[in-house]
């Protein structure tokens, strides 16, 4: 399922969201230009420090919202050697994470973040203000509508 | 006064190569420790999930693995959902977690931590 054919498929109330969001972020011209003054995303010096060790040069912590998992939305991270023309980039000595426009929407003013723990150690989407109530893992949450 | 009778020529579970590496190398971080205790809480979208935990005294009714020189203990409430299951450390470049393989299960979480039986 791409970011596409989640507008598809979201329900009208969060489609209307992010109609409005896009027609914001084309009319302000600048696609750097954040909306609404606050930091798109937070990312800790844990998580940079992570990806210092696991990356090749090149390449980019990418995270994607889909529509899945138990509680409506879910989380996608991934290792992407490209960084698209609409993606928001939070970068610090090199490492950068990227979220493309659509995604960043049902992620704005979130946390990145690396946690070990004995039975698990990841990448973790923390802090989502516009979660509702998320799954234990941190994996899918669903939206505040 | 067992919570359930074991074949003694079958483990109750079984641990991966990597997953042997694992707590091998997890208790030489942790001196004090003997084995490493698997437990289980009610948490999560399916309703429990497995903890893991430093030990250095069996319980009573904990139910000892012992597998190429290291000892998982398995809590008593643990045991009946984890019986057959195979204990796995999985690695990639973002993830690496335990993941037990378990026969008994009917659904899991997205992320696999979770589960209903």
């Amino acid at each position: 399922i791409t970011s596409k054919t989640l507008a598809n498929w979201l329900p009208t109330a969060s489609r209307r969201l992010l109609a409005s969001s896009s027609s914001t972020s084309m009319s302000s011209g600048a696609p750097s230009a954040a909306p609404s003054g606050s930091k798109p995303l937070i990312v800790t010096e844990r998580a940079f420090k992570r990806l210092q060790t696991i990356t090749q040069p090149g390449e980019v912590l990418r995270i994607v919202v889909e529509g899945g998992g138990c509680s409506g939305f879910e989380y996608k991270l991934d290792l992407d050697n490209k960084v698209n023309d609409d993606d928001e980039v939070v970068e610090n000595e090199g490492q950068k994470v990227v979220v493309d426009k659509m995604s960043l929407e049902f992620i704005r003013g979130s946390t990145i973040d690396y946690t070990q723990e004995m039975m698990r150690s990841a990448f973790r989407i923390t802090d989502n203000p516009l979660a509702d109530k998320g799954c234990s893992c941190g994996s899918s949450f669903s939206v505040k509508l | 006064t067992r919570a359930f009778p074991a074949d003694p020529k079958r483990r109750a579970i079984t641990l991966t190569p990597t997953a042997v590496a694992r707590v091998k190398e997890l208790l030489a971080e942790q001196p004090g420790a003997t084995a490493l205790k698997i437990g289980v809480t009610q948490r999560g979208c399916n309703g429990y999930t497995y903890t893991l935990d430093y030990s250095s005294t069996k319980a009573k009714f904990d139910e000892e693995v012992e597998q190429d020189g290291v000892k998982v203990w398995i809590d008593m409430k643990a045991q009946l959902s984890l019986l057959g299951s195979e204990m796995d450390f999985q690695k990639t470049r973002l993830t690496e977690e335990f993941v037990f393989r378990n026969p008994n299960i009917k659904g899991t979480c997205g992320c696999g931590e979770s589960f209903n039986i």
